[in-house]
């Protein structure tokens, strides 16, 4: 123990404990090896959360540029210019950077018409990202599942619709 | 308005020196103002992804702004900010010759006024704390054994957060008798008294903080500043009328208790009250019972642990009354949140940067034995002398750093003891991980969506 501490004044119940057992009513300043311990433990541990930090932003901004792509994807592919357009990054896994981005093929209010998935993957070229394949939903479908899925199409969709 | 001391006679030079110092006091306390207008009259033209869907208590500015986005919002918290950390120098520098206590209880208020008139900021969760109350006196349904989904009909229900409809309550018993009075208000009416409660408690934890500074011997301007000026706390805790508000508001009535002479009878009466606040705030909400161990190790006497034992037999004899056993069963629903994961917490920030795809049971067990050892060392230091209000202080910021469960109100759960603190290092620590908490929201503004 660095920091060396007044004993308790009133003694008490805990007086019978060796001196460096016994309760403080305060710290005395001393050399401070403990604080200098905990102050390199606080640096360390505010370095890393920095760095978590900032890799995290860097990451998402990276994800963030992506989702832009996918959307510009779907759009250019659809010729359809909808705001309503979703992204999913889990279907394949978020490791494989292969997303699927669903929106209506006709006007009307998100997800009440029948809607098409395209499964987007590959780098970002000129704005754009290479469509893989894709299914239809249909009208009124809240979350795209296996078993509402149809007229799958293109390489690597296979076994991901229903019939 | 003028921010210098009055009646002050300073030297020629010295006064030249300083008169720069409340003109740029007076200029960063704009700064944070104009900000936090923006996001109100903007957050009042109705909900958008940081604008919860609510009753149109703040419609009468909707005609002003526009629809508050990422960018705009963003922009709004970095520019408060900066001029906080500006204010908050030349408090730490300059102390009430920057900043005269008049000008900083105008700032203070009108803040207050600005949030308490506009729209719910960021979070759902006052209509969760709203549902629970309306489940218990309008519907008759114990709130600690169903979810909001139990009162779907009910006009609360469409503005419960999509994620909490299924959620029993995870707050005290005390917070949920203390809402019941208000659910026959009606929603609106409701939703205005929880921002009357949150207003109320955020001016008492200030008032609290200017008590204890000056009983420490600290100057109260810079550690008021440090609270009150404080975007997340404004824009956020006040913003969202979080309960956590009253949850500091007990803490610090708490500590304002211990900081008077501990000889004699009132000595002891008073750390006994104290402890029963530390015990009645986590009845509240279950985290601030952080503090007691720590309390109890600095005193050493009987007091506080019968003071700390009186209020939890009645508080449990009442909540098991109100409620039954999952009233007082904290524990279980403290197990439960502590499950969830956030894209803001650190644990999710670091799984990411080892690789991982996110945190893992595994990883919460680390971070739950990564928090034991550290509380056990803030008591063995509580034990030789170290002031309990710092160790406190530790304690709450390490249980959010480590939670996986991360939302800005709970890093603000620290700053009131911090800038009360003994141990300076508290509020450097505080104020950083709520630098890093800032950075981590600024994506949108980096990479935008659209």
């Amino acid at each position: 123990m660095s920091a060396p501490s007044t004993p308790d004044p009133g003694g008490g119940p805990w007086r019978r404990l060796p001196e460096r057992l016994r309760p403080r009513e305060r710290e005395l300043p001393g050399r401070g090896e403990l604080r200098i311990v905990e102050g390199a433990v606080l640096v360390l541990v505010a370095l890393l959360l920095a760095v978590a930090t900032v890799n995290d932003v860097v990451r998402q901004a990276g994800v963030n540029h992506r989702l832009v792509a996918d959307l510009r994807t779907w759009r250019h592919y659809t010729h359809h210019n909808y705001k309503n357009v979703t992204t999913d990054q889990l279907t394949f896994g978020a490791a494989t950077k292969r997303d699927v981005v669903c929106g209506n093929t006709v006007p009307g209010p998100p997800k009440q018409r029948t809607q098409i998935c395209l499964a987007v993957t590959g780098p970002t070229r000129a704005g754009l990202r290479t469509v893989s394949g894709g299914w239809y939903l249909p009208a009124g479908t809240e979350y795209d599942k296996r078993a509402v899925r149809y007229g799958c199409f293109g390489q690597g969709t296979v076994g991901l619709c229903r019939k | 308005m003028s921010v210098a001391a009055a009646g002050e006679r300073l030297p020629l030079g010295v006064s030249r020196r300083l008169r720069w110092a409340p003109a740029l006091a007076s200029l960063f306390g704009l700064l944070v103002l104009a900000a936090t207008v923006e996001v109100v009259i903007d957050g009042s033209v109705g909900h958008s992804s940081l604008i919860p869907k609510q009753p149109a208590i703040a419609g009468w500015m909707s005609g002003i702004g526009e629809r508050l986005g990422f960018r705009v919002f963003l922009i709004a918290v970095l520019v408060s900010t900066a001029a906080y950390v500006g204010l908050l120098a030349l408090a730490f520098a300059k102390g009430e010759r920057a900043i005269s206590r008049r000008w900083l209880l105008a700032l203070i208020g009108v803040l207050h006024l600005v949030i308490f008139l506009g729209p719910v900021l960021i979070s759902t969760d006052v209509f969760s704390y709203i549902a629970y109350a309306r489940m218990g006196v309008e519907h008759g349904v114990n709130p600690y054994l169903h979810g909001p989904a139990s009162i779907s009909t009910d006009p609360i229900f469409k503005y419960v957060g999509h994620d909490w409809r299924n959620v029993a309550s995870a707050y005290g018993p005390l917070y949920t008798l203390i809402s019941y009075p208000l659910a026959p208000l009606g929603v609106s009416g409701a939703l205005w008294a929880m921002k009357v409660e949150a207003m109320l408690a955020s001016l008492g934890t200030l008032a609290l903080v200017w008590r204890c500074a000056k009983a420490r011997g600290l100057d109260p301007i810079p550690a008021v500043v440090a609270v009150a000026i404080n975007p997340l706390y404004v824009i956020y805790g006040l913003g969202g009328a979080h309960n956590d508000l009253i949850m500091m508001l007990a803490m610090m009535a708490a500590v304002a208790l211990t900081l008077t002479p501990r000889e004699g009878a009132g000595g002891e009466r008073r750390e006994a009250g104290a402890a029963a606040i530390i015990v009645a705030g986590a009845l509240t909400k279950a985290t601030v019972a952080a503090l007691l161990p720590f309390l109890i190790l600095s005193r050493r006497r009987l007091a506080p642990v019968l003071g700390a034992l009186g209020a939890l037999v009645a508080g449990a004899a009442i909540g098991y009354i109100a409620f039954g056993r999952h009233g007082v069963d904290l524990v279980s629903a403290l197990n439960r949140d502590a499950s969830f994961v956030s894209t803001d917490s650190f644990a999710n920030e670091i799984a990411h940067l080892f690789g991982k795809a996110g945190v893992f049971p595994v990883d919460h067990t680390l971070l739950k034995g990564a928090l034991v050892l550290i509380v056990l060392h803030l008591l063995w230091r509580t034990w030789r002398g170290y002031d309990w209000i710092s160790a406190s202080g530790w304690s709450l910021l390490a249980i959010s750093v480590t939670s996986t469960w991360l939302l800005a109100w709970y890093i603000l759960w620290p700053l009131p003891l911090a800038v009360v603190a003994r141990d300076r290092r508290l509020l450097v620590a505080t104020l950083l991980v709520q630098a890093m908490f800032v950075t981590h929201q600024m994506t949108p503004l980096i990479a935008p969506v659209s």
